[in-house]
């Protein structure tokens, strides 16, 4: 049986920095996989890589099996693997529930011709939308906030809602960048009892973060990587308590 | 009477030219600035089936004058698609320039500086439209249609997907939509209200001239959706309606009339920069 993501030998250069260099390794399926290593290692690379945002210079990535070689960034969403950003990259002028239903597929009326020419049938398939749309606020716990425009939202419930509109697009894979960072205790318990439950619900996650307190209490598996390549694959504890591993990631000052 | 029969007409063209820009600068994000040129190729091009030795009638005529618009407007605004932003203007500037060469110099076709005179008024299934009020029908009746087209684009799932285009294409594209087709369909909307509002034009005028569709009339429709508002019906309909009023205020003070076209021009200009600075969501819009 073939892994369910499947990462091979992926070379990416940007001039004369080697972002990514023979970075293979698979995840397996519903699991939490950290993906983790010092700035600059290529984790975001391999997001891009992933999700179709960047053409490696060589190597091949499967998902399920089938190559995702070449597809472009929409192609890939509706296999089932989707992304948030670092940076977030909301909608800010648009409010949380629009931001939710802009990752949705398949709306009839995303056209201008079904808008125009078929009115009634796009408005009444909106209602089952915005409710499906509003369920998956609720999910993360943002569904008080549901018409507030994203930009009078907090950093925390933006972070959620990033994760709700990666939701919306109904991938089982979610590629997730950094979601615990920046945010106050409270609002971790939060992501981290919510990206569980996703875990539950069946999603598999491949999450990149940097709070090796996070890391500890959501992985299944850790990758590290390192010059954009993986130095190594383990359980939590293995890579935490590896100290040849910690001596990279803290810099040789430790 | 007259006077409001040809405001009103006059208006209702504009508001199909402020949808059609609103649509692509205030809702898109693609910054033309050369819509006038696509508003002129429609209207030369009615006047041309109409003025023809062998002349079609107008619905026809306005058919084809909307389609070749719709391929224009997706042909000059695929450089958007990969130039961002503040570069596109520049190339949305040198094809508005490039348009008002050949509308001035292809005398052959469009009469060159001097104009198209004689144009046929509209017809509807071979009656003539002579009477000024009907006319006007015609006119409020295709602006009617606009208004509905664009309320209903606003509120479908496009007009949300068209909204965060302009926002950001990235996450757009990460969210499975294809940001290409949905740039391309809206720069046919826009090219086809357009091509019907410089078919009503040329038909209303009977005449034309390259004076009506250069760089300032481009930057007049830039200014009516600044002033009436970005990214909302209602302000692609108060936009026109007020800067219009505006020459015929100016007409009713006792300035001559050479004066009278600078200061239309100054007031348009001041009135940008105010709006830019004081009020940048105009009237009944949102921020620009």
């Amino acid at each position: 049986m073939s892994a369910y993501l499947q990462v091979d030998g992926l070379d990416k250069s940007f001039g004369g920095l080697h972002a990514l260099q023979d970075c293979s390794f698979t995840i397996a399926q519903g699991r939490i996989t950290c993906l983790v290593g010092p700035n600059g290692a290529g984790k975001t690379t391999i997001f891009n890589a992933i999700t179709g945002f960047l053409r490696p210079d060589a190597g091949t990535v499967a998902f399920r099996g089938e190559t995702l070689d070449g597809l472009s960034p929409q192609a890939i969403v509706r296999h089932g693997i989707a992304r948030t950003f670092q940076n977030l990259r909301l909608f800010t002028d648009l409010s949380a529930l629009d931001n939710v239903l802009a990752g949705m597929l398949g709306q009839p009326g995303e056209g201008p011709l079904g808008a125009i020419f078929r009115p009634m049938h796009t408005a009444r398939a909106q209602r089952e939308y915005v409710a499906r749309a509003l369920a998956t606020l609720e999910h993360v716990g943002l569904a008080a906030r549901a018409r507030e425009k994203v930009r009078n939202l907090s950093y925390g419930e933006q972070k959620l809602l990033t994760v709700a509109r990666v939701l919306a697009t109904g991938a089982e894979l979610l590629l997730l960048d950094e979601p615990a960072s920046g945010m106050s205790a409270g609002a971790l318990e939060n992501i981290m009892a919510l990206l569980r439950r996703l875990q539950g619900e069946g999603k598999t996650l491949l999450v990149v973060e940097h709070n090796t307190r996070v890391v500890q209490q959501i992985a299944d598996d850790v990758l590290f990587l390192h010059q954009g390549h993986l130095m190594a694959q383990g359980t939590p504890r293995q890579i935490i308590n590896d100290p040849a591993l910690a001596e990279i990631y803290f810099g040789g000052a430790i | 009477m007259d006077f409001w029969l040809s405001y009103v007409t006059l208006a209702a063209i504009y508001v199909l030219l402020g949808l059609s820009t609103n649509l692509l600068v205030g809702i898109v994000g693609i910054f033309s600035v050369s819509q006038a040129a696509i508003f002129g190729v429609g209207a030369y091009i009615v006047a041309h089936f109409l003025m023809a030795a062998d002349p079609i009638s107008f619905l026809p005529a306005l058919a084809i004058a909307a389609a070749c618009c719709i391929a224009l407007n997706v042909l000059v605004t695929l450089p958007s698609l990969r130039v961002s932003g503040d570069y596109f203007v520049v190339t949305s500037f040198g094809i508005q320039l490039l348009a008002t060469a050949v509308f001035t110099n292809w005398t052959g076709g469009t009469g060159g500086a001097n104009g198209l005179p004689g144009i046929p008024p509209p017809d509807l299934w071979h009656r003539p439209l002579e009477d000024a009020w009907q006319v006007m029908a015609l006119c409020l009746a295709a602006c009617v249609l606009g208004c509905v087209c664009f309320f209903l684009v606003m509120r479908a799932p496009y007009g949300r997907l068209l909204r965060a285009i302009r926002e950001d294409e990235l996450a757009v594209a990460a969210a499975g939509k294809n940001v290409l087709r949905a740039k391309v369909s809206a720069a046919a909307l826009a090219g086809a209200f357009a091509g019907v509002a410089g078919g009503l034009y040329a038909t209303f005028l009977s005449f034309i001239d390259p004076s009506s569709f250069d760089l300032d009339s481009s930057i007049l429709l830039l200014t009516m959706v600044v002033v009436g508002g970005a990214r909302t019906l209602v302000g692609s309909i108060l936009g026109p309606f007020l800067l219009l009023a505006l020459p015929q205020v100016l007409t009713m003070i006792d300035i001559p009339t050479t004066f009278a076209a600078a200061m239309r021009q100054l007031i348009y200009g001041v009135l940008l920069i105010l709006f830019m600075l004081f009020r940048p969501q105009g009237l009944a819009g949102e921020r620009l």
